[in-house]
């Protein structure tokens, strides 16, 4: 017997009809109860942060001051999650701060593979593939696992900037991956993830990244406000933050919108989303930091996974 | 913030029936989307106060569904606490055919694709809104949709593929 698809689907539904998902009282009773327990947790994280904040600030004081580290090393010690001040996430480390905008430092058009790298992080032409494995991919810090498998996907790499179309020529390969991650002060299991990445990897033709980052950095300039799609009433800001150190050369920008309280008011609160597009010969690889219910992006979490992608492309390509 | 439990439970009772429909389609086996839709609604109370001023707060669980649909990781204990307060669930009479074949099939198709079709065949939702709620071009809409389509034609072999119209897939 043939049937077309909307029958199996009407089939779906009435079996979905069939069950019942519960009263919404108890539903916001039990979600009362976890948020309290999550609260509670979180308060024990931030105690024992300002405790270690407080016994590393005894130890500074009394230890030579320490040599700083090669820049764009992937093991460097602001890369690693630890329980530094400067590393761990806190309110006032959520997002960007300021900062007046970027001067364009672009470097000029690298010529394919063949270019040495500017400013000194890469001095070895990278060869380029025409497919990307998994093993170009990085893996979070241990801190950062959730148990939750990347995931590949098909979607947008980039958050739209008012229209603009932005790197879709010229591309030889591209993968891309929903990767999420938790701060290392959450203790995971039952506690629901920090932030989400939209991770891609994308092979251009010679001498095409380059112009990748340039139309990027346009199209943040040319779009310092935009309405959130779906929701206009939503107006979301983009700015360029000063970047270095990531790659052969790396744009930073940032999308902030503000919280609204139940009359539409501005609460005073807004979420920040991180985007750093990074260039490493003529492989180009997005982190979009999209967060996860709501939370801001980490300027340190996201650079320490930066650091960690562009070691594992440079890897990659030898 | 002040969150209004009425409004909350407003919204809960006209939009679980649509809610369960597109978690069974989008996750593929219904004890799994019931509990992922209870731990989007759990959310969604959290978030009440600014949530209950979003334009569109039933697509907002949606999106928490799609994402929760990708973590099987985690088997959200904690909601189930809540099936147990409601008590034992009313026993209910064994799925279609159809709809065995259909969320089998649906197992085999990609998550993105698999969210579309729900999107298009379970709430009659145009391929540009569509577009508009999972934030991608309308073109990788149809793609999905026409790659999704085809896809279920091949895993059920007496599917009848109707024409697709304008406004649907190219």
């Amino acid at each position: 017997m043939s049937r077309e698809l909307s029958e199996l689907y009407r089939s779906l539904a009435a079996d979905a009809d069939a069950r019942d998902l519960g009263l919404p009282d108890v539903l916001r009773h039990q979600a009362d109860r976890r948020a309290r327990f999550r609260a509670a947790g979180g308060t024990l994280a931030v105690a024992l942060v300002v405790v270690g904040a407080v016994i590393g600030a005894q130890a500074v004081a009394v230890a030579p001051p320490p040599v700083p580290a090669p820049v764009g090393t992937a093991a460097s010690p602001s890369a690693s999650p630890s329980a530094s001040p400067s590393a761990s996430p806190s309110p006032s480390a959520t997002g960007a701060a300021p900062s007046p905008p970027v001067s364009p430092t672009t470097p000029g058009r690298s010529p394919g593979t063949t270019t040495t790298p500017p400013g000194g992080t890469g001095t070895q032409p990278p060869t380029t593939p025409t497919r990307i494995p998994d093993r170009a991919f990085f893996a979070l810090a241990p801190a950062n696992q959730t148990g939750i498998a990347p995931q590949f996907r098909d979607e947008a790499v980039l958050p739209g900037l008012c229209g603009a179309a932005i790197g879709n020529a010229q591309v030889v390969h591209r993968r891309t991956r929903l990767l999420i991650y938790k701060l290392p002060q959450n203790p995971g299991g039952e506690h629901v993830p920090d932030g989400s990445y939209m991770h891609s990897i994308t092979i251009y033709r010679a001498g095409h990244a380059d112009d990748v980052l340039k139309e990027l950095r346009q199209a943040v300039r040319d779009c310092p406000e935009q309405g959130w799609p779906g929701a206009s009433s939503v107006r979301s800001r983009q700015r360029l933050l000063p970047d270095s150190g990531f790659g052969n050369e790396s744009v930073l920008f940032e999308m902030r919108s503000a919280g609204q309280d139940v009359n539409g008011d501005p609460t005073g609160v807004e979420d920040v989303r991180l985007i750093r597009v990074i260039r490493v010969g003529d492989v180009v690889t997005v982190l979009w930091e999209q967060g996860w219910e709501n939370t801001s992006s980490q300027r340190a979490q996201v650079d320490a996974d930066s650091r960690r992608a562009v070691a594992a492309i440079r890897r990659w390509l030898g | 913030m002040v969150r209004d439990a009425q409004s909350f439970d407003d919204f809960y009772r006209s939009t679980t029936r649509r809610m369960m429909r597109y978690g069974y389609a989008v996750v593929g086996d219904y004890t799994e989307a019931q509990d992922l839709v209870q731990e989007a609604y759990a959310r969604a109370w959290r978030q009440w106060g600014r949530l209950s001023a979003h334009p569109a707060p039933e697509a907002w669980l949606r999106l928490v569904v799609a994402r929760l649909a990708t973590d099987r990781w985690r088997r959200l204990r904690g909601l189930r606490g809540a099936l147990r307060l409601a008590g034992p669930p009313p026993p209910v009479s064994p799925p279609n055919e159809d709809s065995v074949l259909l969320v089998r099939a649906l197992r085999q198709v990609p998550a993105t694709h698999r969210r579309a079709l729900a999107l298009h065949y379970l709430l009659d939702m145009p391929v540009e809104e569509i577009a508009q709620e999972i934030d991608v071009p309308v073109g990788t809409v149809k793609s999905w949709l026409s790659r999704g389509r085809a896809r279920l034609a091949a895993l059920l072999p007496d599917l009848v593929v109707v024409e697709l119209e304008a406004t649907d897939v190219a």
